[in-house]
């Protein structure tokens, strides 16, 4: 009698071992995940702004000191994190997988390293990872000081 | 205790553990790891080292292997969280002392670690591996040059082993999903001048569970023995598929040659 050895979703986030596009999986389901989470708390907290000015004045106050300190800006430095590291990680994604920017084929060499999960793609991840940092510094900035840079 | 030393191989230069994950179909048990000490000389594999478990420690163990050098494809497994094919690994290349063994993933588990691989090939035969024509039998061979060979060339190194369907994550939770190894022989038969299936294998690579669903992880060609580069198929798989939507993709067919015969007049 055969046994089913599935590995599941949960392999989804075992990247290890199997270099830089399988990381970049991992954590692109992992911020999909996290922003569709997001998006329903998102809703969740623009909609009591039905309760009048009070409640919304509360949950404003309340959201920005969770757990008893003022981590606000913090989460919401993250949330930005995850938000700009999806969006220019699907930039990527929208490109390569219409086989722009990968090798032709190719003749396999010894030690068989795959071409398309290197060249142009390397160079877009390094020139999006860049835009990446960019853009969080900026958002970061702002969040905490209110300055756009 | 005097170590056995196995004949054609350098000195012994150290012991490591193996952890092979053993499954016995008669005994109704789950899955369970087990562990040996094997003394590993120079040049042995991962399969030299568990046919000396077979031989020397436990005779239940089984395996499947057959040309031992990397070109049968049947001796893939999981070492050490990555899929390898054990003929191909040096234990001291590794260099670890422990060496965790498990049967390849997303596939089912005949015995230890043999796998059932019955839904690779299912995957690989229903993308009509093989040049459709509609002659029965050509008379003659199709032309082909050089150029339009190497379009496809590399895809032709798949030895289906398995290897790529196992560390797929898609393949992982989508049981239906066709598989890098399946949707890269589609590719390389799309290409090939001499094919005209094309609209043949539209329905099972253009589906839901077909092109479309990969995510481009890159687990396979990271994986894969041959260098296959599964991945990359896929991607210009898809690019034909979202061309095909704007111009039709055309397949000609290639010009046959001269008709020929052989010295005992039967073609």
């Amino acid at each position: 009698m055969t046994i089913e050895n599935k590995k599941g979703w949960i392999s989804w986030f075992n990247p290890f071992k199997y270099g830089t596009d399988r990381w970049m999986f991992a954590l692109h389901r992992l911020t999909g995940i996290a922003l569709g989470l997001y998006l329903i708390a998102h809703v969740w907290e623009t909609s009591n702004i039905l309760n009048g000015q009070v409640t919304w004045d509360k949950i404003m106050v309340d959201l920005d000191y969770p757990f008893g300190a003022h981590y606000g800006p913090f989460i919401l430095s993250l949330i930005l994190i995850v938000a700009v590291y999806h969006a220019l990680n699907g930039i990527r994604l929208t490109i390569v997988e219409n086989g722009l920017m990968l090798p032709k084929p190719y003749r396999p060499e010894f030690p068989y390293k795959a071409k398309s999960l290197r060249g142009l793609n390397n160079l877009l991840k390094i020139v999006l990872g860049i835009f990446m940092i960019l853009i969080s510094a900026i958002g970061v900035i702002f969040i905490f000081t209110g300055v756009i840079v | 205790m005097e170590t056995l030393v196995l004949k054609g191989f350098g000195e012994v230069v150290k012991t490591v553990t193996f952890r092979v994950r053993r499954y016995d179909p008669e005994k109704k048990e789950i899955p369970k790891y087990e562990e040996y000490k094997v003394p590993v000389q120079k040049g042995m594999t991962i399969l030299d080292g568990i046919l000396y478990i077979k031989e020397h420690l436990d005779h239940s163990l089984s395996a499947r292997y057959s040309c031992r050098m990397g070109i049968c494809g049947s001796c893939g497994m999981i070492i050490n969280g990555k899929e390898k094919l054990a003929c191909q690994t040096q234990i001291l290349e590794l260099g670890k002392d422990l060496i965790k063994v498990d049967p390849m993933g997303n596939y089912g588990i005949v015995k230890d670690l043999v796998p059932e691989l019955s839904k690779l090939f299912n995957n690989h035969q229903s993308v009509k591996p093989f040049i459709v024509r509609e002659e029965e039998e050509p008379k003659s061979e199709f032309l082909q040059t050089p150029d339009q060979r190497e379009k496809y060339a590399m895809f032709t190194d798949c030895i289906l082993c398995g290897l790529c369907l196992s560390a797929c994550p898609t393949s992982a939770s989508d049981e239906l999903y066709l598989g890098p190894q399946a949707l890269a022989q589609s590719f390389r038969y799309i290409v090939d001048n001499r094919d005209l299936g094309f609209e043949e294998r539209l329905n099972v690579v253009d589906s839901k569970h077909g092109v479309w669903r990969c995510h481009f992880s890159g687990a396979c060609s990271e994986v894969c023995p041959k260098g296959v580069d599964p991945a990359l198929a896929i991607q210009l798989l898809r690019k034909v598929m979202t061309t095909n939507i704007f111009v039709k993709y055309q397949q000609k067919g290639a010009t046959r040659g001269p008709e020929r015969k052989s010295a005992l007049g039967v073609s």
